[in-house]
This record gives structure tokens, C-alpha cells and sequence, in this order.
């Protein structure tokens, strides 16, 4: 517990969280305009001639279930990348400044260190997540009901989408510290997270949709293995048609953190700190 | 010092047994064993590349020795039950994060040793540092960054007391207030150990030596017997008007004299008091008679010579 507390003290006391809450507060408002101007277009009805396999696609995403969890969710993408990448510097940071000696020096007990960093990892996750979420209930509810729709605050579907939105956050930080221990650098391991998350998941959209071209549908299920693409998919509200079911998505990132955590925790009770 | 009795619970005793550490294609420390004792100050001696760093860092269990124990009071650092209690150590003028205030520095040490955090202030007042407690730390000069690192590690107020080059950087009234600091350490009954590579530096300060080199030990003792053992090499300096006289009277001492300036012998064989009375037998006038004492730079540079440099 004093771990916990001094790791959360070493967050506080320097600029880097509210630097990172700057940031992430206009690509929130970019995400919102996005699914705003989405939920306008799908609730429209003017999408022009579709196939009847895309038709049922569309019907997915334009039902209320859908609709109201990707806006309630509002912010994940880029929130996922800055969690992830406050993970990254709980650890890096103390390589880059050189505190790393005297945090093993105050206790020589690595797994207990590195499980307080996972932890308050997390615990900046879930800040991060509450104050999104309570973003996202209030401008979420309202475009709802700009487009026609009730504000869907008793929406089960919607809350569902909440819930896992906070474990994906939660994941993503984990991730971060495994990845900040993989690789101690401090500019190596912010740039390989961010080209890992925005070039994995946009490079995989494209190669995964031109391997379907070729090797048919069933390829689309491997996008599953691109982490930012499973918890996009976790967070969908509504199981789409042609895509992989979202337990699964769930599970893969479940997956990830684990290993990620585990690995990370044995390399640093392994590594000499010179 | 040497071979005495070690009793597993002796409070404040480093004890280094057989230590090794082998890197891929260096062997920075080789079955190195010393021991430190309470109550005075250890200079950890060695030329650049000696092993020394390595050395504490295997004693605080932040490298792991491929051979050998190091244990504090008959502990290994990661089974101290309260480290910070027992050991502070400071290993790197530059550990702090340069966007954090001292004392916040230190509060974060506190919340995870479970120190109550007003210990940041009282050891921020002892070694003066509490007028730059809410400046950042790249705002803090060196001498102040190296205050600053013994200020955290006298958060447990500890019994024992580990520098890596603590003297680097700092300007002589730096070099002066942690000299007395480390030696009013020693004198409350803990045990210092301080690593250096300024010879000069060490005479001031320290009691004992352990000088590696190589990885290895070369001489450990308290400084006058190892300055005691290159005594053969103690010469007296001898300033008379008249030095061809005393150079005839001296050399029947079976004395061997140098001449340094005008009017001044180097005479080594004989001491002091023999000179003395050589010189008043034989009617010499003398205006100066003065033994210089082996420093710990020449006894260093000779154990040591061939073994320093780049391995």
C-alpha cells in the first residue's frame, strides 16, 4: 500500500499527468465530433444503395444499442493511446531521471514495486475513464437526443459498453508499464507504443482487408489480434455481422496485459540496475 | 579490520566475501573480500574502472554478483527487514526526477519506506538544504543535487552510511561541510563507507582504506598502517646553510640524500631525531627538519601501478 501511494505521489508531483489531461481533452472533443456527425448520418437514412450484407451491417451500427455505447465511449481511441503511454513513463521515467536506484533502494523488492506501478497505472486509468465517462454522459445524452433518439441513460447495452470501455483503459495501462520495461528507453518506448497503436491498427485494417479480398471473410476475424482493433470491438455495443463476437475481443486483450505485466514484473527482478 | 572475530549480528558490519562479477567479456569484480567497521570512515579506493561501483551496487542488491556475499550486519540488503532504517546510500549525484521539487523528491521516498513525511523537512534542515525545498531539481546546482541525495539517505536515519563518490563536483566548501558531516557520522558509532578516487581527499577523511584494483583487493587497514607499511620510502626534509657538512656527516648514518633546491636534503634511511643529532655533533646549523610522510597518492599509485586503465 505505501507503494501504491508513493508511486501515485511520484505521478503528482511532476507535470506529466495534467500535461497529458490537456491533451487528451481536444481529441476528445474531435472523437465526439466524429460520432456526433456519424450518429447524424447513420440515423438519417440517406446512405444511398447497399448490398443487403452491408445493409445488416448498417442496421447494426445505426441501432440505438450501438449508437448510444460508441457515444457514451466517446474519446476511447485517443484515450486508450494517452493511458497506454502513461503507463509507458511510469516506468521509463525512472531510467530516463535515474530514480530507478533509489526505488529499489527504498524497497529491494521488485515484484512488490512493479506490481504498485501496475497498479497505480490503473489507478490513472480509471481517473482518466471517470472523467471521460462523465464527459461523454453528459454531451453523449445530449446528441442523442439531437438526432432524434432519448438521451439512453437506462440503456443496458450502453452501460455494458461503459463497463468494458473502463476495462479496456485499465488493460491499455497495463500494457504501457509492460511495454516501458520491454524497453527502457524513454523516446523508444513512447514512439514504438504509438506507431504500435495507431500504425498496428490502421496498417492491420488495410492488410487484413486486402487478405479477406484474397483468402476470403474468415480472415477478417485476425484483426482480433491487433490489440487496439479487440478493444474497439469490446466496446462496440452490439455484436456487428461478419465481425468476431466481442467476448473474444475481450479476451485478447486480457491476454495482452497479462503477458505483458507478467513478463515485464520477471525482466526487472532479473535486470541489474547499473 | 583484517581477520577478526565476525559475528552474524555484529550491528553496522559490512562484511564482502569472495564477491565476483562477470560481465559478458569483463571481470569487474574478482573474488573480492573486505570488511567495514562501525564507527569510522571507510575509504573505498580504486582507479577509475576498479570495480568499486559495481562493488556497492552488488552490496545493495541492485546488481546480482555472479559469485560470492556481500551482507550488511550479517544480512543481504534484500532480506533487511527495514532497509531505509538500517542503509542509506547515495549512488548517483543525478538521481532525481528533474521536474520535481527536493522536497517532494524525498516525500515520495517516505510514502513508499513508510517514514512519516515530516522526515523530508528535518533531514532538508540537516544538510542545509531547506531554503531550495520547493525548487525543482534541475534547478539545483551539483553540490546542491549531491546534499540532496544525502539528505535521502539519512531519511531512516540509518546506522549505515554508503557514498559512491560523493565528493565529485563539489567546490572545496562542498568538500569541507561533508567531510565533517561523514566524519560526525562515524564518530555517533556508524559505519560510513565512502567510494573515491580523490587520494587527497580520503587522507582528511577517512580511517580505514580498502584499495582495489583490477576488480581486486590490494590493501585494506586503517591508513597508517597502510601509509606505515611504504614507510621504507619516508624521507626528511632538511634545510641548512651548510649541507655539504651534514651531507658527510649523514652519509657515515649510511643515509641517502638528494638535493633538492639550494640549501635543501632529501634524506631517506635515517629519521628525524638521528639527523638531529648528527647535525649537532657535527657543529651544522640546521633551519628546517621536517618528515614527509608518505601520502596516500604515492603508496596508492605504487600498489596499484599496472593495473589501472582500461580493461
Amino acid at each position: 500500500m505505501n507503494l501504491v501511494r508513493s508511486e501515485l505521489l511520484k505521478i503528482r508531483t511532476t507535470n506529466t499527468w495534467w500535461i497529458f489531461a490537456l491533451i487528451s481533452l481536444p481529441l476528445w472533443a474531435l472523437t465526439l465530433l466524429i460520432n456526433w456527425l456519424q450518429a447524424d448520418a447513420l440515423t438519417s437514412n440517406n446512405l444511398g444503395d447497399l448490398s443487403a450484407e452491408e445493409a445488416a451491417q448498417v442496421a447494426a451500427v445505426a441501432s440505438v444499442d450501438a449508437l448510444s455505447s460508441n457515444l457514451f465511449t466517446t474519446g476511447q481511441f485517443f484515450g486508450l493511446l494517452i493511458v497506454m503511454l502513461l503507463g509507458i513513463i511510469v516506468v521509463t521515467s525512472e531510467f530516463f531521471h535515474q530514480t530507478v536506484t533509489t526505488t529499489f533502494l527504498t524497497n529491494p523488492h521488485r515484484t512488490a514495486v512493479m506490481s504498485a506501478k501496475l497498479v497505480a497505472a490503473g489507478v490513472l486509468a480509471l481517473l482518466f475513464w471517470l472523467v471521460t465517462t462523465a464527459l461523454n454522459l453528459v454531451a453523449g445524452s445530449a446528441v442523442l437526443n439531437a438526432v432524434g433518439l432519448d438521451s439512453q441513460l437506462g440503456n443496458d447495452a450502453a452501460w455494458r459498453a461503459i463497463g468494458l470501455n473502463l476495462l479496456a483503459y485499465l488493460l491499455w495501462a497495463v500494457f504501457g508499464v509492460g511495454i516501458g520495461v520491454l524497453i527502457r528507453s524513454q523516446i523508444g518506448a513512447t514512439v514504438t507504443g504509438i506507431l504500435l497503436y495507431l500504425g498496428g491498427s490502421i496498417g492491420a485494417i488495410f492488410v487484413i482487408a486486402i487478405l479477406a479480398e484474397r483468402w476470403g471473410d474468415w480472415i477478417n476475424n485476425l484483426q482480433l489480434l491487433v490489440p487496439s482493433l479487440a478493444s474497439s470491438l469490446m466496446v462496440a455495443g452490439a455484436d456487428i455481422p461478419g465481425n468476431p463476437p466481442r467476448w473474444a475481443g475481450a479476451a485478447v486483450l486480457i491476454g495482452y496485459a497479462v503477458v505483458t505485466g507478467v513478463v515485464g514484473t520477471l525482466l526487472m527482478r532479473r535486470r541489474d540496475i547499473s | 579490520m583484517t581477520d577478526g572475530q565476525r559475528s552474524p549480528t555484529s550491528d553496522g558490519q559490512i562484511v564482502v566475501s569472495g564477491l565476483t562479477k562477470q560481465y559478458k567479456n569483463v571481470r569487474a569484480v574478482n573474488d573480492l573480500s573486505f570488511t567495514v567497521a562501525p564507527g569510522r570512515v571507510t575509504g573505498f579506493l580504486g582507479p577509475n574502472g576498479a570495480g568499486k561501483t559495481t562493488t556497492l551496487r552488488m552490496l545493495l542488491n541492485l546488481v546480482t554478483p555472479t559469485s560470492g556475499t556481500a551482507t550488511i550486519s550479517g544480512h543481504r540488503y534484500a532480506d533487511l527487514s527495514d532497509p531505509l532504517r538500517h542503509v542509506g546510500a547515495v549512488l548517483e549525484a543525478s538521481s532525481a526526477h528533474k521536474g520535481r521539487t527536493g522536497i517532494n523528491h524525498l516525500r515520495v521516498i517516505c510514502a513508499a519506506a513508510g517514514l512519516p513525511k515530516q522526515r523530508a523537512d528535518e533531514v532538508l534542515a540537516l544538510v542545509g538544504l531547506s531554503p531550495a525545498a520547493k525548487r525543482k531539481f534541475k534547478g539545483y546546482s551539483l553540490g546542491m543535487k549531491q546534499r540532496l541525495g544525502i539528505a535521502a539517505a539519512m531519511l531512516g536515519d540509518p546506522r549505515v552510511l554508503i557514498l559512491d563518490e560523493p565528493a565529485n563536483g563539489l567546490d572545496p566548501e562542498g568538500i569541507r561541510w561533508m567531510r565533517g558531516f561523514l566524519k560526525n557520522l562515524a564518530h555517533e558509532g556508524r559505519t560510513v563507507l565512502v567510494s573515491s578516487h580523490l587520494l587527497s581527499e580520503m587522507q582528511l577523511l577517512a580511517d580505514d582504506v580498502v584499495i582495489i584494483a583490477a576488480g581486486q583487493l590490494v590493501r585494506q587497514g586503517p591508513v597508517e598502517q597502510v601509509l606505515g607499511s611504504m614507510a621504507q620510502s619516508a624521507r626528511v626534509r632538511v634545510r641548512t646553510p651548510q649541507a655539504e657538512a651534514l651531507t658527510a656527516a649523514l652519509k657515515a648514518q649510511s643515509a641517502t640524500i638528494e638535493t633538492d633546491e639550494q640549501g635543501v636534503l632529501l634524506v631517506a634511511g635515517v629519521d628525524a631525531p638521528t639527523i638531529g643529532r648528527a647535525a649537532l655533533a657535527a657543529g651544522v646549523e640546521l633551519h628546517e627538519l621536517t618528515t614527509e610522510r608518505p601520502d596516500l597518492e604515492r603508496v596508492f599509485l605504487e600498489l596499484t601501478a599496472g593495473k589501472a586503465g582500461i580493461r
